[in-house]
This record gives C-alpha cells, sequence and structure tokens, in this order.
C-alpha cells in the first residue's frame, strides 16, 4: 500500500517535471514564432540608450518619443534597449556589437567616436543628409541650425575630428564651467562671478571662500577632457601637430599644470584637499561648504536642483562658465545618435534618428535640465531657459557654446586614460611631481602608441582552418576516448550500466562543451590574435606572439600590475590564513553563545562584494575615514600620520589597504578550519597534555601538523583568489593613482573591456593562468615537507 | 613507583548527574588495579580524574602523599594509554615513544648550544639517553624494527605496544590503562593481556586499569574495583570477588557465563533446617549460612545464586536428593573441554557448566536433573547485599 503511493507520488513528480521542461520550451518556441510570422510584419528597428543623470524621466522621454514615431510610421516597430547608465550602456554595446547584432541606433559619446569610426562600427550620414534635402523632406535636419561644434564632434576623416564625414546627429551637449554657492560668496563679500572672468578672479574668489571658516574654496575635478579644457583657455592643448606628438612637457603647458598643482597642493583650503577618489566630483558641492565646483557641464543639474531652499538648511547656487586665461574658450561635450554599419535597416533607422534628433524631441529632453539642445532654437526656447529652474545662468552655457571647442580623442582609447591617469598622480594625489608625472604620462603612450601592435598590420585571423584543426583534434580526442572505452573488457551489463551513465552526463558534457571548453579554446586564440572586442570576430587579425611580446617587452603597466598583484598576494595570503587559523581555534572555545560568534564571523563573506568595496572605500578615506580616524591617536604620539591609502602614500600602503580590506572575509576560510580542528581527535590533545606539553606547544606538535592538509588547501585557494581580486580595486580605486592599485585582473579588464583589446587581455588571461598554475605547482610541490595528511582517514 | 590515594571522589555533570559517587581507593605501590563495570559505570571518569583529564567535583585525589587535584596532568608523573592508541599520525614510532621525553628536556634549547660547548655537551648526552631508552623500551615491547614507521602503516596490535611503550619510556610513577586492548581482536587481546601482567611483574609501577571486561579485570588484577552507577560496588582480589561477591550485582556481573539467579523465599522444613522455596521446588540449604541471618530474612525475597559449573548435571541412576532441579535441554555450546548446558526449569533458563565428557548422553530436548552444589551457592538479600556466609 505504501510502495503503490510511494510509486504514484514519484511518477507524479516525473510527469509534473516533464511537463515542466516541456511548457518552459514551447513558450519560448512560440514567442520566437510569433515574432517571427505572425500579425506584425512591421520592420523591426532597435534601439539603444542611456539614461545616467537623466534617470527615470529620461527613460519616460525616450520613451514617449518613440511611441510617437511608431503612430507617425506605421510600418516600422521600434524595440528599445535602455541598459541604464553610460557603463553598462557601453559594456551591452561591445557584446552586441562583438555577436554581430547591434542596435541600429544608440546613443555615441564624442569621445568615443573617432574608436568606433576606426573600427568601422558607424554608418556615415552624409548621404543621408544630401538626399534629404534634395528630396526637401518636411522634417530634414538642417546642420546649419545645430551649434556647430557639437557637428563637428562628430565629424572623423581616419585622422582627426571635426573634418569628414558625419557619423552622428548631436542629440544636446553641454559646455563647461563651475557651479557657485551664492551663499558662500555673499559671507566672503564677493561679488558673482561675470560672464567672461579670470583664473585670477576664480582663484581670488576661491582663497577668499578658503578662510571661511571649514569652507573650501573650490572642487576642481582634473578629468582628461576638463584638464584640457583649462589648457584651451590659455591658448594650449596636451596635443601637437597629432596626438603622436603629445606636448604635455612644453613650457606653456606645464606652467598651466603646474599653477594649477600649486593651487591644490601649496595652498590650504583653496582647492578641495579631496586627495583620493571619493573626495571629489559633484557630489561634494551638496555639503554646501564649497564656493565653486567644476568644471562641469549640464548634467549635474538635475541632482544640484534637489538643493533644498535656503530656509531649509540648503542653499542657492548659480552657474558661472568657464573661466577665461589667455583666450575665451570652452569645450563641448556631446552626444550623438548614430547608426550602426550593420543595421539591415539604415533608410529606416535614418528616419528615426531624425525624428529623435528633431527640434520637438530635443525640446522635451531639455526640461530635464540635463542637457543643452543642439538645435540653436530649441536651446534658445523656454524649454531650456527655464525661468522658473535654477540655474538663472543658463545663457551663461550658450555663450560659452559660441567659442566653444570639440574635445577629440585618438581613435586608441588608451591617449585618454593614461593622460587622467598619470596626470592625476601629479595634480590630485600629488604621489609623484608633476614632471614625473608628465614623463610617465610620455614614456606610456609612447610604448602603447609606437607597439608593434599599433604599427604593424597583420594577416586576418585563420578562423576556418582554426575551426578545422580544433573540429578534427575533439573528433581525434573523441575516437580516441571511444575506442578506450570499447577496449575496456567489460561485461554487457557494465557496458550499458556506462552508456547509460554517459547518456545521463550529456547535458552537463554539451553544456562544458559549449560554455566551458569552447570560450577556454576561444581565448587561447585570442591571445594571439589582434581584435577589437567591438568589431565582428572575422575581423580579427592573427598578430603572432605580438601581443606577448609586447607584454612582456614594452609594457610597464603590466609589469606595474604584477608586482603591485603580487605585493598584495604576499601580504594578503599569509595574513588571511593566520586570522583565519586564529579566528578559527577561538571559534572552537565551548562557551554560551559560540554558534552566534560564529555567525558574527562568518557573515561579512556572505555580503555583496560591491556593496563592501563601497563601504571600504570610506573606511579607508583619508579625510575623516572610519581607519585613519582610528589609527591617528595611536600614531600620534608617536610623531606619525597615518597614511593616505590611495593617495600620496598609494605605493607603499595601497596593496596593504586591499589585503586589509581582505581579511573582512575571512570567514569562509575560517570555518573550513574550524571544521578541520574538529576533526582532530581529542585524545591526542589528551595524550600530549599528558606527555608534558602546554597549550601553545599542542598548538605546534598537533594542531599544525594534524591541520596541515587543510592549510595547504586553504593556502592555494588563497593564493589563486589573491591573483583574482578584482572587485574591490575597480570599485575602490579604478586602479588610481597611476597604476598603484591596478591589480592584475583590474588591468586586463581595463585592456579588455575599456580599452577593447581582447586579443591583448586575452593573452593576459592566459599568462595569469600560467602565473598561477606554477605557484599552485611550487607550493604542492613543497607540500610533501610540512603537509601530514597521516592523519587523514583513508 | 608511588600509591594512589583516593578519597570521596565525586564527578557530577550539570547539577545531578553523578558519574562518579564518593569514591574511596586506596591503592599501593606496585599494585596492579583493574576498575571495572558496565559502561557508564564511572570507571573511566575515575581514571581520568586521576590523570588529570577531569576535574573532581569532591574530594582529593593523591599520588605519592602528594594532593594533585590542581596539579596539571603533565606534571602529575603518569603515563596513559588510550583505547584507540592516541598515537601521533605525523610521527613515526620513534618519535611518538620519544615525544613525552622531548617535552621533558632539561636542555631544551636549540640555540644556546652555538656559543655554550658546556650546554651542547650536556644536550648532545641528553640526547643519546633519549635514544637510549626510547631503544630500550622499544626492546621490551618487541618494536625495535618498527620505530621508523608511521603509525598508519601499523596493525592494531603493533599500534597497541607503541602506545604502551610511550608510557613505559617515560618512566612514570603510575601507569594509567583505559581499556587498552578493546580494539583488539580476540587472540590478540589475550596475547597482549599476559604480555601487559609480565611487564608489570617486571617494573613492578603502579597500574591502573580500566576495562568493561570483566574477564580481562579477572586475569589481569592484583586487586578489582567493581563499579556501578558512579559507586563502588566491592574492592578485593579476583578470588575474593569471585568466590564471595559483596552483592548480587556483583555476583552476576563477575564470572562467565552469569550466575543463575533463583528468587525464592526462606522457610524451615518439619526438623527445622532452613529451606529455599523457588516456585515448586524445595531444596535443603545445608547449614552453609549462620542460622540467625537466615532467621532476620524472615519472608522477604531472597536471591540464591549458583555458578555453572557449580550446578552439576546428575547423571542417570543416581540419586536425587534434596538439592535437584529437573527440568528438560534447550541448547548445548560447545567450548573445548567444557560445554555450557542452557536447561528450562520450572519455566526459568539455567546455565550449567560441565566437561565435555560428562555429556556424551545428553541431547537437546533431553530431560535433565541438575545438583545444586550448595557449598557454593550464595545468597543475597531484598537490597541485593549478601548473606555472609562462614565458609568463604
Amino acid at each position: 500500500m505504501l510502495q503503490t503511493s510511494a510509486r504514484l507520488i514519484r511518477t507524479l513528480l516525473a510527469v509534473m517535471a516533464a511537463l515542466f521542461v516541456i511548457w518552459a520550451f514551447v513558450t519560448v518556441a512560440v514567442r520566437e514564432a510569433r515574432r517571427f510570422w505572425k500579425d506584425d510584419n512591421r520592420t523591426e528597428i532597435v534601439v539603444m540608450h542611456w539614461s545616467g543623470e537623466g534617470g527615470q524621466e529620461e527613460d519616460q522621454i525616450v520613451e514617449d518619443a518613440l511611441g510617437q514615431f511608431e503612430r507617425e510610421n506605421p510600418t516600422l516597430r521600434v524595440r528599445r534597449i535602455n541598459p541604464g547608465d553610460a557603463g553598462s550602456f557601453y559594456t551591452k554595446l561591445q557584446t552586441m556589437m562583438a555577436s554581430g547584432d547591434p542596435p541600429d541606433v544608440f546613443y555615441v559619446g564624442s569621445e568615443r567616436l573617432p574608436a568606433f569610426v576606426s573600427l568601422g562600427l558607424l554608418a556615415p550620414l552624409d548621404d543621408f543628409l544630401k538626399r534629404d534635402s534634395q528630396l526637401n523632406v518636411r522634417d530634414r535636419i538642417i546642420l546649419e541650425d545645430f551649434y556647430p561644434a557639437t557637428v563637428k564632434a562628430f565629424q572623423y576623416d581616419g585622422i582627426q575630428s571635426g573634418e569628414g564625414a558625419i557619423y552622428g546627429i548631436p542629440k544636446d551637449f553641454t559646455t563647461v564651467g563651475f557651479y557657485w554657492n551664492k551663499d558662500l560668496f555673499a559671507r566672503a563679500g564677493l561679488a558673482p562671478p561675470s560672464q567672461n572672468w579670470t583664473w585670477d578672479e576664480f582663484i581670488a574668489d576661491a582663497r577668499a571662500i578658503g578662510k571661511l571658516p571649514d569652507c573650501t574654496g573650490a572642487e576642481f575635478v582634473t578629468w582628461p577632457a576638463m584638464i584640457r579644457a583649462y589648457l584651451m583657455t590659455e591658448g594650449v592643448d596636451v596635443k601637437g601637430s597629432s596626438f603622436d606628438e603629445p606636448t604635455t612637457s612644453n613650457p606653456e603647458v606645464f606652467n598651466a599644470l603646474d599653477r594649477l598643482r600649486s593651487w591644490r597642493h601649496d595652498e590650504s583650503h583653496t582647492l578641495t584637499s579631496g586627495k583620493s577618489k571619493i573626495a571629489s566630483g559633484s557630489s561634494v558641492f551638496l555639503t554646501g561648504k564649497i564656493g565653486l565646483a567644476g568644471p562641469f557641464g549640464r548634467w549635474v543639474v538635475p541632482s544640484y536642483r534637489k538643493i533644498a531652499p535656503r530656509d531649509q538648511g540648503g542653499f542657492e547656487w548659480d552657474f558661472a562658465p568657464l573661466p577665461r586665461g589667455k583666450v575665451d574658450s570652452n569645450i563641448v561635450l556631446t552626444v550623438s545618435w548614430s547608426i550602426s554599419n550593420q543595421s539591415k535597416h539604415p533608410q529606416e533607422a535614418w528616419s528615426l534618428v531624425r525624428f529623435l534628433s528633431g527640434e520637438s524631441t530635443q525640446r522635451a529632453l531639455a526640461r530635464l535640465g540635463l542637457a543643452i539642445p543642439t538645435i540653436r532654437a530649441a536651446a534658445k526656447s523656454e524649454s531650456f531657459n527655464d525661468p522658473n529652474q535654477e540655474p538663472a545662468n543658463d545663457a551663461g552655457f550658450l555663450t560659452a557654446a559660441d567659442h566653444a571647442r570639440i574635445v577629440d580623442w585618438p581613435t586608441n582609447p588608451q591617449f585618454e586614460a593614461l593622460l587622467g591617469s598619470r596626470l592625476d598622480q601629479g595634480l590630485k594625489t600629488g604621489d609623484l611631481p608633476l614632471t614625473q608625472a608628465i614623463t610617465n604620462f610620455e614614456r606610456d603612450w609612447r610604448v602603447e602608441s609606437q607597439s608593434p601592435l599599433r604599427s604593424d598590420s597583420f594577416p586576418a585571423m585563420p578562423w576556418i582552418a582554426l575551426g578545422w584543426i580544433v573540429l578534427l583534434a575533439s573528433l581525434a580526442g573523441l575516437a580516441v576516448w571511444i575506442a578506450i572505452l570499447r577496449r575496456g573488457n567489460l561485461p554487457a551489463h557494465q557496458r550499458s550500466e556506462e552508456r547509460a551513465g554517459y547518456f545521463l552526463a550529456s547535458p552537463w558534457i554539451v553544456g562544458f562543451a559549449l560554455f566551458m571548453a569552447f570560450p577556454i579554446v576561444m581565448s587561447l586564440a585570442l591571445a594571439f590574435a589582434r581584435w577589437k572586442g567591438v568589431s565582428p570576430l572575422s575581423s580579427a587579425e592573427f598578430a603572432g606572439t605580438a601581443n606577448f611580446q609586447q607584454l612582456f617587452q614594452f609594457d610597464q603597466r603590466f609589469r606595474t600590475s604584477l608586482v603591485v598583484t603580487a605585493y598584495y598576494a604576499i601580504l594578503a595570503v599569509p595574513a588571511g590564513q593566520i586570522l583565519a587559523l586564529l579566528a578559527a581555534l577561538l571559534m572552537n572555545a565551548r562557551v554560551r553563545g559560540i554558534h552566534l560568534f560564529r555567525a558574527a564571523w562568518y557573515l561579512p563573506s556572505v555580503l555583496a562584494g560591491v556593496g563592501v568595496a563601497v563601504l571600504w572605500r570610506w573606511i579607508f578615506d583619508s579625510d575623516g575615514g572610519l581607519m585613519n580616524a582610528a589609527l591617528q591617536p595611536l600614531l600620534t604620539p608617536l610623531g606619525l600620520t597615518a597614511p593616505e591609502w590611495f593617495g600620496q602614500d598609494a605605493a607603499i600602503w595601497g596593496a596593504p589597504a586591499f589585503a586589509l580590506m581582505s581579511l573582512w572575509f575571512v570567514g569562509g576560510t575560517m570555518i573550513v578550519f574550524l571544521a578541520g580542528i574538529q576533526q582532530i581527535p581529542i585524545e591526542l590533545y589528551e595524550a600530549a597534555s599528558i606527555d608534558g606539553s602546554g597549550r601553545l606547544r599542542q598548538f605546534w606538535s598537533i594542531t599544525l601538523p594534524m591541520l596541515s592538509p587543510i592549510i595547504l588547501f586553504n593556502a592555494i585557494m588563497a593564493i589563486i583568489a589573491s591573483f583574482q581580486v578584482f572587485t574591490q580595486a575597480f570599485v575602490m580605486t579604478g586602479g588610481e593613482p597611476g597604476d598603484l592599485t591596478r591589480f592584475y585582473v583590474l588591468y586586463l579588464y581595463n585592456q579588455g573591456f575599456e580599452f577593447y583589446e581582447m586579443g591583448y587581455a586575452s593573452a593576459m588571461a592566459w599568462i595569469l593562468l600560467l602565473v598561477v598554475l606554477a605557484l599552485t605547482v611550487i607550493v604542492l610541490r613543497t607540500s610533501n615537507r610540512w603537509v601530514h595528511t597521516e592523519g587523514q582517514k583513508s | 613507583m608511588a600509591t594512589v590515594e583516593l578519597k570521596a571522589v565525586s564527578k557530577i555533570y550539570g547539577t545531578t548527574v553523578r558519574a562518579v559517587d564518593s569514591v574511596d581507593l586506596s591503592i599501593s605501590d606496585g599494585e596492579f588495579i583493574v576498575l571495572v563495570g558496565p559502561s557508564g559505570c564511572g570507571k573511566s571518569t575515575t581514571l581520568r580524574m586521576i590523570a588529570g583529564l577531569e576535574d573532581l567535583s569532591g574530594g582529593t585525589i593523591s599520588i605519592g602523599n602528594r594532593i594533585v587535584n590542581d596539579v596539571p596532568p603533565k606534571d602529575r608523573n603518569i603515563a596513559m594509554v588510550f583505547q584507540n592508541y592516541a598515537l601521533y599520525p605525523h610521527l613515526n614510532v620513534r618519535q611518538n615513544l620519544s615525544f613525552g621525553l622531548e617535552r621533558r628536556r632539561t636542555f631544551k634549547s636549540r640555540w644556546r648550544g652555538i656559543w655554550d660547548s658546556t650546554y651542547r655537551t650536556q644536550r648532545h648526552a641528553e640526547r643519546l639517553a633519549i635514544t637510549a631508552r626510547v631503544d630500550a623500551a622499544a626492546r621490551t615491547l618487541g618494536i625495535e624494527q618498527l620505530l621508523h614507521r608511521p603509525p598508519r602503516e601499523l596493525s592494531g596490535g603493533q599500534r597497541q605496544r607503541v602506545a604502551v611503550g610511550r608510557a613505559l619510556v617515560r618512566d612514570p610513577a603510575v601507569f594509567l590503562f583505559d581499556e587498552p586492548l578493546s580494539n583488539l581482536d580476540a587472540l590478540l587481546r589475550g596475547e597482549m593481556r599476559t604480555e601487559l601482567r609480565i611487564l608489570h611483574r617486571s617494573l613492578r609501577a603502579t597500574m591502573v586499569y580500566v576495562t568493561h571486561d570483566q574477564e580481562e579485570a579477572m586475569s589481569l588484577a592484583d586487586r578489582m574495583v567493581v563499579m556501578k552507577d558512579g559507586v563502588v560496588q566491592q574492592i578485593g582480589s579476583p578470588a575474593e570477588i569471585y568466590g564471595s561477591p559483596a552483592n548480587r550485582f556483583v555476583a552476576g556481573f563477575i564470572g562467565t557465563p552469569p550466575m543463575n539467579m533463583f528468587e525464592g523465599r526462606i522457610a524451615r522444613d518439619s526438623t527445622g533446617d532452613f529451606t529455599f522455596h523457588w516456585k515448586e521446588s524445595v531444596f535443603s540449604l545445608c547449614k552453609r549460612w549462620v542460622a540467625g541471618e537466615l532467621s532476620a530474612l524472615g519472608h522477604d525475597t531472597v536471591t540464591l545464586g549458583i555458578r555453572p559449573d557449580r550446578l552439576r548435571i546428575l547423571p542417570a541412576g543416581e540419586n536425587k536428593n534434596s538439592c535437584c532441579l529437573t527440568g528438560h535441554v534447550v541448547t548445548i555450546e560447545r567450548y573445548g573441554p567444557l560445554a555450557d548446558i542452557v536447561a528450562v526449569v520450572n519455566g526459568m533458563r539455567v546455565i550449567s557448566r560441565t566437561s565435555t565428557d560428562t555429556l556424551a548422553a545428553i541431547c537437546e530436548g533431553d530431560a535433565i536433573t541438575l545438583e545444586f552444589q550448595m557449598q557454593f551457592a550464595h545468597m543475597f538479600r531484598a537490597d541485593g547485599s549478601a548473606v555472609t556466609s562462614p565458609r568463604n
């Protein structure tokens, strides 16, 4: 009776599981089938955009605009993708492009344009414009109505921006300047900044406000684009006739940069003391203790509009354009709607771009206050110049637009990254003298631009031949495997059991082959290729050992990242093991509530990496972070000061800070140790105590040797993990200052996903594998000297 | 060599569980004492309290006239052999044997010898002495050829020898054994028993030995301590305990097969002699016990105990007397020269041990007559205590 009902239940469950699987597959199939040939024969256009600072409202405006477009064009259907902020957008765009299925229409920031164009990702739009004007289309785009600099930003002739074909219609833009705190200006008795103020006036104001109690004159961000904007006001720039000849060490450029450095480092409270990554950016202005903040564009306005009015504890603020030096200058930062070169419906995509770049959509977006419409008429309209909304000085943006220039970048995105990272060391963190920082920048850029990977042209990757080789090799392997299986003289029933086993394991085998083996083989092939991760795989070139040559011979940053990672590993692995072991010993005590303590120790390990990293970023903050607040009282009597972990002292204290932080995750290791300790027979301790051993001797003579296999396991795991440290550094420092916290995998990520050097990143990944493998082998080889497996139950 | 003195030693777990209840025991120098009892009787706890592995809840323990209640194990000058050997798995046999000696070295420092040559010489001499002692112990136990092996390569018996050797080499005042032979098979157990006995004879050391196996206890002990529920039931030589068990528990626990127990009443027959009434049977008690004590029992239920080897099979044709029982054979268990006959008498199982010679004619199912050898019988009161008999 009982057996029959158990069997019934089992059968029922099996049928339900089978039905569930079938249902899942069928629904997907039906949905896909419907999309292909049911009732909807409209052409689908895929649109991708982001809504970072614009948030929910920007998302809604684009959604509404697309709805309007669909109504006006009944033959078209628009699918919208919004991955969130700009970072996620570009990651998503990259994977879509690499897979050969890019969206038809998407945002492109002007700083990325040369890189994208040179990879052949964007369709030129001149023909569309010409045809529209010939046909005199009703809502055609008239570029003359646009601010000229915004149009130039999307022109590229293969060598420099501002010339040649146009690859995007600017949807909005911004000029930059400083947001100023009206209340602090009044308290310091200062006149408001004028529309054409100078750097001298700027710094005088900053100094005056810096003298107010507990206030700082100005927040001056040293982002590469802003540094260039600053230099342009002095009539200079970082590039000479081309980016291959940087002018950063020219006396005029150097003097301008050194003036900025001096304001920040030689004076106190003039420019923000924010030396670490966190204590800078647009949010410090919200504290109300900063006189000026910038250079920022329009994008901070939505968040600044949330500042409470004065009677509710907030303050009043306004905008002032970038001060002038020798010349009156400003920059244009803009985003376009562009069309993929691989779009299957370019004409339809163009009509969508035309619609989205049109005046009505621009006006709708302008109300967010986030950016300036690129069409002059829209920019001058009430939509943008809303007198009821801060800032009062909307005109300041527009005046600046007339003499603003584009900030172009070379096709190689490393220029911008290197410039930002190296100059920050001299200007912001101050861990290097400015001259040294500039020298490093020029050296690293020279290595990068003269790399064999840049200059040589390589043959196309022989994918088909490779495919055949891999296929034949796998078939040969399979044949050998089957032969081996056949040769085993198994009785018939065992053989059928074996077959059943393989059959049951087949989903996993297929999954492994598809999702593990294939990518592994692929990355090995790519290690010998030059491939931009955003272009289709077919565009990959066979570079031979050029990736490895560049890594080992020229790439200083690769070496630095290895050294930094090794430094971290040397500190983090032993410290983590020792702390985990001590904690495990402590947690092994038989006291009341020990389970609570164990849980408390383990708890940090289950918390999400990014959240914890953000938390620790605040702990290690050199201005009022918890760590230094705790350390300073201990160090002051010794005449020491707490280190600026990720600032000036990052060369010595950067990696140790991460090692300290890694102790947060010690719980997992501790649990393994605890389990090991509890496996040790209590009699051994009793025997040892009778034999004359005290507690310490028992630890050395019993606990450690008996635990040695577990120590080996934990140590190897820790070594592997320490070489893969990523999240913390990515979130907390981004590798800054310079490359002092740029761990190996972070640099790998930079190469692969920020500079799109997928081949290079693959080569790095394989080097990492070999390094970790070598270390593991070394540890295992030495282990027979110190690991006692005798205690293990066999 | 030392005496061990336990005075009112108690161990209480929590607030109520009295694992050891006021044990008094005086062990003289060189004596082999065996604590025996069923599991949970407190014998191991008592031993561990002597070792210092457990704290006392009450009473005192002294070793060599020194109260050691608060002395840590390592300073009690004792050695202990554990049931599962507790050999250090990561050390070889020699290192296992010398572990205790290494801990007790006078010249410990590895570094001082570098500049202090006298120290170096002394340290070297000490090391030689340790080697010599380990070698001597190994020789005594016949494990010289195993010295370089790790414990996991040893058989159970060899491990036990190493465990004993680890105690031996230390030359302690008191040896403690916690069921050291219970993980060995029967043959090896017998062998090791003999060796332990010989070892004790040659060392003349004080040994305290815990076992649940009464046979082992009988064969090893100078004196046995029978325990139950944390309370000492009887202390005495194996012969005393076997011959005159102090109570019904001891009588039942000691001896294989166990003593046959008959619950009945005392009465007097027409001649005024005491008789024992068990179910339908009546036995004459043959003046084994003092009349006064028997009459003091009144009409209480008493137990008459007789060991199986004192329950003789009456050959056919021999006259039945007043101490005979009749039943039929259920089964016969043969052990070489001896055999146990299990018979049912008055609905109760009775065991008789006899030599195989007398067995020839008996088959399972046969009727059988068993004769009480009343001069070897034991009488227990309702509370379990033995009625003393002048003869033993």
